[in-house]
């Protein structure tokens, strides 16, 4: 059970585990110094970092808005004070008054329980931005985290979770380890399940070369969630697209954003561009996954290594498109249940994708109810930033991590007679809450956004 | 590193008690499993799901989807509860000598 002096941490990724996503750890002795040295360079490098060390005044506004700390009410788990754990060390060392006055203005020396105190409390935040939203002063505690975790992977000090990720997606272009062979089987399997169930003959073409869309889906699409592959085919057979999924990179996530934005999340853009320029793509259209949008949608303009010649865009802005345009036949009544829908953080708070659910929502299910507060206001599913660690202790937090969101969902009243639908159009929140939903007994099934335009397809 | 010692041979496992070496799984590794999840006995249809995973994993080098293991097993997701605890990927992947599934699972 990994703790450190009374505080939870994840399990840890091995020394090997290290070098296999090119970093070699440093020895505990030169942490704390080669940390001050990271935390350097980085701070002259993102003003959005020196923003959120140099103005907080302490007004405690983002305290009862994060999820984190409602469910733990630990005070390191407000987000001014999991900030401050780098700000005091920021201060100390590169503020004229920390210099001077050290402790009598809150600074403090480095030291290896610093370090371990970070790993603790970095990984406890779900990097929603909920704080940031609230912040008078638009302070983005996520902002820090990212830089507090890329610091920590320098050093060495990476979750398992994460550093398996990254070299899965190294090693085959997903997250989950799936070979090409085991792609098409899933997808094969997939068209049955369409004839099955829909009778209608929907084909998942593989690397199809001079393809116009290229479809970039979950890789836990193909484990867990297989209604949202079944509707992303469903919706472009309905629309005569001409597109495939690429089986170099069948990964609409990029863990890169949530622990090292250097090395990893640039290496997995140049394999999507890769991936669009050998198929000939005209446009590359994303699947369900929230942080792994906004890595797309924010950030390969900037990260690429060449110009970006095919338009990206996500398969709700697609399907909103469409509904608007009157061109999909979608029947309400095919989704009867009680709908409610939490929002991917990510999706309203960094993407703008908010009004479109919306607009796919209110033509595919005929009850759907909102929860409170949602859209741009929403709170986390707990899991967000890939926090879905399942040892004892971890899973423990996450249960915590997730009551806010259950106590919203109780509160839309759609599992009351246990057959409501809590959409979640995100594999990290699928992740989360396919077991918390049953941890709080809430009586509702987990389901995608595209699940839903699936099932409510009207075929002519 | 955390091991298992079956039939007199120790047996390298990871952090989260999964097999490092696929190679070294016979049926006594999994009864040695199954105990330490809280199973008592490896039923028939226990081994049915276990027997799937391996035959699927020799071919394909990645666990099913679990829809499909449902399906081609006869087991309901809830049945396989029933069966394995931890549930598909943390116990029957667990007990069929598979890598622990990564990623947003």
């Amino acid at each position: 059970m990994p703790e450190y002096k009374g505080m939870v941490q994840p399990v840890r990724a091995t020394p090997d585990e290290m070098r296999k996503i090119h970093i070699e750890p440093v020895p505990d002795e030169e942490k704390p110094q080669k940390a001050l040295e990271y935390l350097d360079e980085i701070r002259k490098k993102f003003r959005s970092f020196v923003l959120a060390m140099e103005s907080c005044t302490k007004c405690g506004q983002c305290a009862e808005n994060c999820h984190t700390y409602l469910g733990t009410r630990d005070p390191n788990n407000i987000p001014t004070n999991r900030a401050e754990l780098i700000r005091k060390i920021y201060r100390r060392y590169f503020t004229l008054e920390g210099r001077w006055f050290g402790k009598l203005v809150g600074a403090e020396d480095i030291s290896l329980d610093i370090i371990e105190q970070w790993y603790s409390y970095f990984y406890q935040c779900s990097q929603c931005r909920r704080c940031a939203h609230v912040c008078p002063f638009g302070i983005d505690t996520c902002e820090v985290t990212f830089i507090g975790r890329q610091i920590l992977h320098w050093l060495g000090i990476t979750p398992k979770l994460h550093a398996s990720v990254g070299a899965a997606m190294e090693r085959v272009g997903n997250h989950t380890n799936l070979p090409k062979p085991g792609i098409v089987d899933t997808l094969e399997f997939m068209t049955e399940e369409i004839m099955d169930e829909f009778g209608v003959e929907v084909e998942f073409p593989v690397d199809k070369p001079e393809s116009d869309i290229m479809y970039i889906p979950s890789s836990a699409d193909f484990l867990l969630n297989p209604y949202t592959l079944m509707g992303a085919g469903m919706f472009f057979t309905y629309i005569g697209a001409n597109w495939t999924i690429p089986s170099t990179v069948t990964e609409a996530g990029n863990f890169g954003l949530l622990f090292d934005q250097y090395y990893t999340q640039r290496h997995n853009v140049m394999r999507l561009l890769n991936a669009a320029q050998d198929l000939g793509v005209k446009k590359i259209v994303w699947g369900e996954c929230g942080h792994g949008w906004r890595a797309a949608k924010m950030y390969i303009p900037s990260l690429a290594d060449r110009p970006v010649r095919w338009p990206i865009t996500h398969i709700h802005d697609e399907v909103a498109d469409m509904i608007r345009k009157n061109e999909l036949k979608l029947d309400p009544a095919k989704n009867s249940q009680p709908v409610t829908l939490h929002d991917p953080c990510n999706y309203v708070r960094a993407c703008g994708l908010n009004e479109n659910m919306r607009v796919i929502m209110r033509a595919c299910v005929s009850d759907f109810r909102e929860m409170e507060p949602h859209g741009m206001d929403n709170f986390c599913c707990g899991g967000g930033s890939g926090i879905l660690f399942d040892d004892p202790e971890m899973y423990q937090r996450r249960i915590q991590l997730s009551q806010k969101k259950a106590d919203q969902v109780r509160a839309t009243g759609v599992g009351k007679n246990g057959d409501g639908i809590l959409c979640a159009p995100c594999s990290i929140c699928k992740a989360q809450l396919y077991p918390m939903v049953e941890e709080h007994e809430l009586g509702v099934e987990v389901k995608g956004l595209i699940d839903l335009v699936g099932k409510a397809l009207v075929w002519k | 590193m955390p091991s298992i010692t079956v039939n007199g041979v120790e047996i390298e496992l990871d952090d989260d008690g999964f097999i490092i070496d696929p190679d070294l799984w016979n049926e006594d590794v999994a009864k040695a499993f199954a105990a330490s999840e809280g199973i008592k006995e490896l039923t028939e249809d226990h081994w049915k799901v276990i027997n799937y995973l391996r035959e699927y994993f020799k071919q394909y080098h990645i666990a099913p989807m679990v829809r499909k293991l449902c399906k081609e097993t006869g087991c309901s997701l809830k049945y396989i509860y029933e069966l394995f605890p931890s549930g598909p990927a943390k116990g029957a992947c667990k007990l069929a000598g598979l890598p622990k599934p990564t990623g947003c699972v």
